[in-house]
């Protein structure tokens, strides 16, 4: 009974000690005169080294303007899972890189502040205000109600990738057209390489190749029949369309076990010149960067028009990425706001490009010295188009997109589905979807057709 | 009664912590899963009551419910029955003291202390459509070695996608009996080695072959130990998880989900907390229910000679 009453006391004693420590820690913010702001940042290809940097400075800076900001960035490669709970229970961080977060979730829970104050103000280390700085399309992804509730730090956009190396050796040069791309498939795939990679084990990878089809096949009418989820917008004969010369590409030029390859293996399966081609976001460069061997030359081109297609082949498969936002909950949401108006501003987007290989959502935000070949190569790509587009759907139904879109794709690609049943059952999931009470649709802004020549 | 009291307390402070953990890691989250079964919430938002709604989901035709349910027998059926039936044949051979048992023991059980993840890291390695695959590899050397016979076989396109979505189940069973054989091998050995040997010098003398002392004296005296390990194979099998999670990169499809994945898929990909909570009630009633069945079946009446 004696050594049971120490062991109480004892216990007592430990619990009084670690709750005096947490005032301690609690108390020790609030006395300084110190402000902290917490940013968390997704630690995916691009690492948190960079933002760790401009982190530093922008303390320095603000120093000097007699504030003592103290900015707590970490990363992490769960991002989300770290940052769900703390939303849950008000507790977020001031900044939040966004990564596989339902993003329009916490915007209609009203979890999101918006930028638009923020994006009013002067931007950093440029005349005029932030807004203006975006090139056109940057700030569309996250915007309804007039609103804008993520800042891009990235600009993305979707690429056919080439070794410039192989092809000058065999004399192929980059098609503009879709015949010529089959063409250039059966030219490579008669020296013995397999002409196309693909990361079959992410069927998802190929939507954007298709979504591309689309426009080129369709126009930016059938992209916006798809956004705004009108009924019938994948039976669309442009669509059907373009599901058809996808299957066609996959069931003739797909490398033989590439449904079975994952994003690396089917990467290192292109960097070593056992596929000619691969289909895929900016990030490749960076994400192979530690696999690409000595004279591999990666470049990039568009996906090519189509012949008889009514959409502007100038037009890319891009918008903004990385995206930041403020949590609602946050403590010090108007410095969170801050440090990203800092962060993604001219002054810093020339360095972003040389360390990370990022290319700024900014215009001319980008050196082209900055960059590397294969990122430079991406620059003329965009700097060569007239617009971007993008495709809402996958990141708005979820479950759509889990149980109906991408094994969809995966047996239309296999040749397991026919174009015509693949676009019926798109159709048919998204009805199926749009009946859930709790389905988030936010206002959609139909891209103007004529802005980029193109007409219904 | 002053004695009496002072050791109700002393088991009271001994149980407690146990008590505690269980109720705040175990039995408070069950009772919450339970009521989120009953709700529509996306876990970041505000739930809302919806009765059965979740329930009557799983149960509606073409959900992926029943699909993975069915998968999950598949596995049970078929990598269950291989792992029995050569843990059985395995411990019965080590039993008769073949030569190298020891080793044989060893190398059994060996790939049961390896973590599920690298177990399924190491056969995407193996199953590999790419030059790292050595199953492929492997293949193709043979396909090769009969066609210079002249034999057009095997006539499958090589590198064959065995981590295809597609096969993927069936890619699975080699793995699940190569990892689980040896656990089951060692519990129904250890069973055996139980049995007296008298046993089995009184079979032989009768004239008994070693497959009627197999049937008639080991496999009735090892039963309650075999009604275990059908336990635990049943609730390993309900319980799936890691290798499917690791094998499709956290993307399992229609073709490879389990009741584990889909579960995990719904609450945290989907944020479909209510559907994934009514999946995790189902997997608990099966494992609760399949638990009893085997107990039942273990207490029937007990073989002695």
């Amino acid at each position: 009974m004696k050594i049971m009453c120490q062991y109480v006391v004892a216990l007592c004693c430990a619990a009084a000690l670690l709750s005096g420590c947490d005032a301690v820690r609690r108390s020790g913010g609030d006395a300084s005169e110190e402000v902290k702001v917490e940013v968390a940042v997704f630690e995916g290809g691009y690492g948190v080294h960079w933002h760790m940097g401009v982190a530093r400075r922008y303390e320095q800076e603000m120093a000097a303007q007699g504030r003592t900001v103290r900015v707590d960035l970490w990363g992490d490669p769960r991002l989300s899972e770290k940052i769900k709970p703390r939303v849950l229970r008000g507790d977020p961080p001031d900044l939040v890189l966004m990564h596989d977060l339902p993003l329009w979730l916490l915007i209609a829970a009203g979890k999101v502040l918006p930028f638009d104050d923020v994006l009013d103000q002067p931007a950093v280390g440029a005349d005029g205000r932030w807004r203006d700085l975006f090139m056109p399309g940057m700030l569309a992804t996250y915007r309804a109600d007039d609103r804008t509730f993520a800042v891009p730090s990235a600009v993305q956009a979707w690429a056919c990738w080439y070794d410039a190396r192989l092809f000058r050796r065999h004399g192929w040069t980059p098609p503009a057209t879709w015949a010529q791309f089959m063409a250039l498939c059966d030219s490579i795939q008669a020296t013995g390489i397999a002409p196309l990679a693909f990361q079959g084990k992410y069927p998802g990878y190929a939507w954007f190749t298709f979504i591309s089809l689309v426009q080129r096949c369709g126009g930016l009418a059938a992209i916006n029949r798809i956004n705004l989820m009108e009924e019938g917008a994948f039976r669309h004969p442009d669509v059907v369309w373009a599901a058809s010369l996808l299957q066609d590409m996959a069931r003739q030029h797909f490398q033989r076990g590439a449904m079975a390859m994952t994003h690396t293996e089917s990467q290192l399966q292109f960097v070593n010149n056992q596929a000619a081609l691969i289909f895929c976001g900016l990030w490749l460069h960076n994400e192979m960067k530690a696999s690409t061997p000595p004279g591999f030359e990666m470049r990039c081109f568009t996906v090519p028009a189509v012949e008889g297609g009514k959409g502007n082949p100038r037009l890319i498969n891009g918008a903004g990425s990385e995206f930041f936002f403020v949590p609602a909950d946050a403590r010090r949401p108007e410095e969170g706001f801050a440090f990203a108006r800092y962060m993604i501003s001219p002054r810093n987007a020339p360095e972003m490009g040389r360390a990370i290989g990022v290319l700024s959502p900014l215009h001319g935000g980008t050196p082209r010295e900055a960059l590397d070949p294969p990122l430079q190569s991406a620059m003329d790509m965009i700097d060569q188009a007239e617009g971007f587009f993008y495709e809402r759907t996958f990141e708005l139904l979820l479950e759509w997109t889990n149980q109906v879109m991408q094994p969809g794709l995966a047996a239309l690609l296999r040749g397991e589905l026919t174009p015509e049943a693949y676009c019926a059952a798109l159709d048919r999931g998204m009805a199926e979807a749009k009946k859930n009470p709790d389905l988030i649709i936010p206002v959609y802004t139909p891209f103007d057709l004529t802005q980029f020549g193109e007409t219904s | 009664m002053n004695r009496d009291y002072g050791r109700s307390i002393f088991i009271a402070v001994f149980l407690a912590p146990a008590l505690v953990l269980f109720t705040a890691f175990v039995a408070l989250p069950g009772v919450r899963a339970l009521l989120y079964s009953l709700q529509r919430w996306d876990g970041l938002t505000e739930a809302r009551w919806v009765g059965l709604d979740n329930f009557a989901r799983l149960f509606r035709e073409g959900d992926l419910f029943l699909i993975a349910l069915g998968h999950n027998l598949f596995l049970l059926a078929v990598a269950g029955s291989l792992i029995l039936v050569l843990a059985l044949a395995f411990a019965a051979m080590l039993h008769r003291r073949i030569r190298g048992a020891g080793l044989f023991r060893v190398a059994f059980f060996f790939p049961n202390v390896i973590a599920a993840v690298a177990v399924a890291l190491l056969w995407i390695l193996l199953y590999s459509a790419t030059d790292f695959g050595v199953i492929n590899a492997a293949l193709g050397a043979f396909q090769r070695m009969c066609h210079s016979f002249g034999w057009d076989w095997p006539r499958v396109p090589l590198p064959f996608p065995f981590l295809d979505s597609r096969y993927l189940l069936y890619s699975l069973i080699p793995m699940m009996v190569w990892s689980a054989v040896g656990f089951y091998m060692v519990l129904f050995l250890a069973a055996m080695e139980g049995i007296p040997e008298e046993y089995y010098e009184a079979a032989k003398i009768d004239g008994a072959t070693p497959l009627q002392q197999f049937r008639h004296i080991t496999l009735p005296l090892i039963r309650e130990v075999f009604t275990v390990g059908v336990v635990f194979l049943v609730i390993t099998s309900l319980k799936f998880f890691d290798p499917i999670w690791v094998m499709e990169n956290q993307r399992p499809t229609r073709d490879s989900h389990v009741l584990t994945t889909l579960l995990y898929q719904k609450v945290f990909t989907e944020y479909n907390v209510g559907y994934g909570s009514a999946v995790a009630v189902m997997l608990f009633l099966l494992v609760f229910c399949a638990t009893l069945i085997s107990l039942k079946l273990s207490r029937a009446e007990r073989v002695e000679y």
